[in-house]
């Protein structure tokens, strides 16, 4: 355990530099990095229509000629190959930077292992079909994929004739061989449809497309790369030559060099282990008990309202009949779903749901500490830090802006806010991860929204939101957090003074009246 | 966003589109490697018998539609493989033929690696059958002959299309 949580943050250190790089270069809503996951689902797009045309031209009987003639099209056919070909590359890389973006942050335990062990499963899946892509062409590389393959398939006892014997140049290369292998290559994105629905299916609101932006300069970049840069034909398979000076497409064939030389039993051994070490990552990084207790909704405090329901970004909130007289359902939270994020604490605004310690009712406590200790005036700028903020590293002042530190700013309540500022903070700076990179999906658009839009659990009319700011700053994004709070430093000298209440109730307002039917219906 | 900011993130996104363009054909250009004298054929296993008579106490035994006077137990035979090249034993391999039940087709597919020029080849195939046993023995495929081969370039022994002999196949191209 104490392994992983080492190798977790020595990830997140280089994951956070390269993330602040990033933003710095095209914001936070079109980094790549952010945009992982919808990337590969753009890449699959390209690939099912450059996959389509190529289909056209492509001839069971004379698989190489007829890529060749596609390769001989200037105009089309070269540049929507290598498209297909540079498409299904950025897809595995895409595809990687996510796994390794999901296991470092520790979003895989629990509920998402699914989407974990389904993401893996897509990944081989991808793999597979550009195995099978590469075999099509039928040049050196894709004997060398078919030769290797057969090898190593060849030692389960299961085939009734070796594989491998079907390359050995004894007889031409059988059409059926083409035909199977063109089928499987077009059977299995059909799959990775269905694994993909999988894949998402735990999430209430599933993204699969990034920002118009980001998929057509993507699809831009590519055909430009495509056009500038065409993937080359190598010479024409020949089963009674070795294949060698063999250009490799280290994305799909990275395996090969270590493949041919070494037993394919020890490839096997070799797959297993680290599938086996992929599969486990959600059991391994579980963390501690206390820290993944599912939220509970205290029916005393439930309105009924159904923000919570809503909110939830797995769905594990329900709502059912109540089994007392009053007349609205009632939350109930699927503990096989909840991951403990907390974005329910956030979204009720009678504080009755959430992890066990962290409802907005326990939040509320934290902060009257805070304010004891601090004693905020109106020359005071508080930061609310997100745990994976830039402020989030366990700091108690950023510059001179004392730190209040909370799990996840989409788990906050509004009355923390509300809090700090009728205390007579000068501003309140709620410094968060960037939408795109919430560990809890949409803790930061709801938060959001309800300081500043109106959103159930709201920050009160009473609250005067010019003293209040949310600055988007990723873990490695400090020099952006500290010149946003300076800014808004020198916004707030020109407001009125801030007047700090003395006894401010939030809790008692916050109190539910027991309602009765009769009363409902009066 | 500004000018100098803009012409970094081109040129951030140019140097990952080359990145993915060079990773998609790294060249793993190797030096010429051996030649390759490559055994590829298959042949239908010999059955290897031991039959007795049964003896008329033996047969008043058993049903009288089950009265068979002979009582045959067997197996596939096993198969050697011996392949010589310049005199030199290069490969001696007991072949058994393939499935669970080793009642299938026996498969040979041995690839030996060799330096690129002329060699002597010694290929010989046989059933082994113990002398004991009265079974057909199906003749030995055998080849011997000269190979000139070049570098990576496999020279295949093979069977012809009736299987009762061995001949070369060589690279077309």
């Amino acid at each position: 355990m104490k392994l992983t949580r080492s190798a977790q943050r020595l990830g997140r250190a280089p994951l956070a530099r390269l993330d602040a790089l990033f933003n710095r270069l095209y914001t936070w809503r079109y980094n790549p990095l952010y945009h992982s996951g919808a990337l590969v689902v753009a890449c699959f797009a390209v690939l099912c229509v450059t996959g389509l045309y190529l289909l056209l031209f492509y001839r069971i009987g004379s698989p190489y000629a007829s890529i060749e003639r596609i390769q001989g099209q200037v105009f089309a056919g070269r540049w929507i190959r290598t498209l297909h070909r540079y498409a299904s590359d950025a897809a595995v890389a895409a595809a990687v930077i996510h796994a390794f973006r999901m296991g470092i942050q520790n979003r895989t335990w629990g509920p998402r292992a699914l989407a974990w062990v389904s993401g893996i499963v897509l990944l081989g899946v991808f793999l597979l079909c550009g195995w099978t892509g590469y075999v099509m062409v039928w040049d050196t590389q894709g004997q060398l994929y078919a030769v290797e393959g057969a090898r190593l398939f060849d030692v389960f006892p299961v085939f009734s004739e070796p594989i491998s014997r079907t390359f050995t140049g004894e007889r031409v290369m059988p059409r059926a061989f083409f035909f199977l292998n063109l089928f499987a290559h077009i059977a299995v994105p059909v799959g990775i449809l269905l694994i993909l629905w999988i894949h998402v299916s735990r999430l209430a609101r599933t993204y699969l497309w990034p920002p118009r932006r980001l998929l057509w300069g993507m699809i831009g970049a590519l055909t430009a790369l495509s056009v500038l840069w065409p993937a080359t034909l190598a010479p024409e398979a020949d089963p009674l030559r070795v294949p060698t000076d063999v250009s490799l497409d280290v994305f799909y064939g990275f395996w090969l060099p270590w493949a041919r030389t070494v037993p394919p039993e020890l490839t096997w051994l070799l797959i297993t282990a680290v599938l086996v070490a992929l599969v486990a990552v959600p059991w391994i990084t579980r963390p501690a008990p206390e820290a993944t207790k599912a939220s509970v909704v205290d029916p005393k405090f439930c309105t009924g309202c159904e923000q919570c329901y809503h909110d939830c970004p797995y769905e594990a909130i329900s709502m059912v009949p109540r089994d007392d007289d009053r007349p609205y359902p009632v939350g109930v939270v699927d503990p096989a779903k909840c991951v403990s994020c907390g974005i329910c604490a956030g979204s009720c605004a009678p504080m009755g749901v959430g992890p066990p310690g962290r409802t907005g009712r326990d939040q509320l406590p934290a902060v009257k500490q805070f304010i004891a200790r601090v004693r905020p005036t109106e020359d005071h700028i508080v930061l609310v830090a997100c745990s994976r903020s830039a402020a989030g590293w366990g700091a108690e002042r950023v510059g001179d802006a004392p730190v209040l530190a909370v799990d996840c700013a989409g788990d906050m309540h509004s009355s923390v806010v509300e809090y700090l500022v009728r205390a007579g903070a000068g501003g309140v700076v709620v410094a968060s991860c960037p939408p795109r990179d919430c560990w809890n999906r949409e803790g930061v658009a709801w938060m959001e929204a309800r300081l500043f839009e109106g959103r159930e659990a709201e920050l009160k009319e009473r609250v005067d939101r010019t003293r209040v700011r949310v600055v988007y700053a990723a873990e490695g994004e400090r020099t952006v957090l500290a010149e946003a709070v300076d800014r808004f430093r020198s916004e707030i000298r020109g407001l009125d003074g801030a007047v700090a209440e003395e006894a401010i109730q939030i809790d008692t307002i916050c109190e539910v009246p027991e309602v009765s039917v009769a009363e409902v219906d009066a | 966003m500004g000018a100098v900011r803009q012409l970094a993130a081109f040129a951030v996104a140019a140097a990952l589109c080359l990145g993915i363009a060079a990773l998609s054909q790294w060249p793993t250009r190797t030096e010429p490697g051996p030649a390759v004298v490559r055994l590829s054929w298959r042949t239908e296993p010999v059955r290897v018998e031991a039959c007795r008579t049964l003896t008329p106490e033996e047969l008043e035994g058993v049903p009288a539609h089950m009265r068979r006077t002979e009582e045959c137990a067997g197996d596939f035979a096993d198969y050697e493989l011996r392949l010589r090249v310049d005199g030199e034993g290069v490969r001696v391999d007991t072949i058994s033929p393939s499935g669970l039940r080793a009642d299938r087709p026996v498969y040979v597919l041995v690839d030996a690696p060799v330096e690129p020029g002329r060699h002597e080849v010694d290929v010989r195939f046989t059933a082994l059958v113990p002398a004991d046993v009265e079974a057909e023995t199906p003749p030995a495929l055998e080849w011997r002959g000269q190979m000139t081969l070049g570098a990576d370039e496999i020279g295949l022994l093979t069977t012809t299309p009736d299987g009762t002999a061995l001949r070369t196949v060589r690279s077309q191209r």
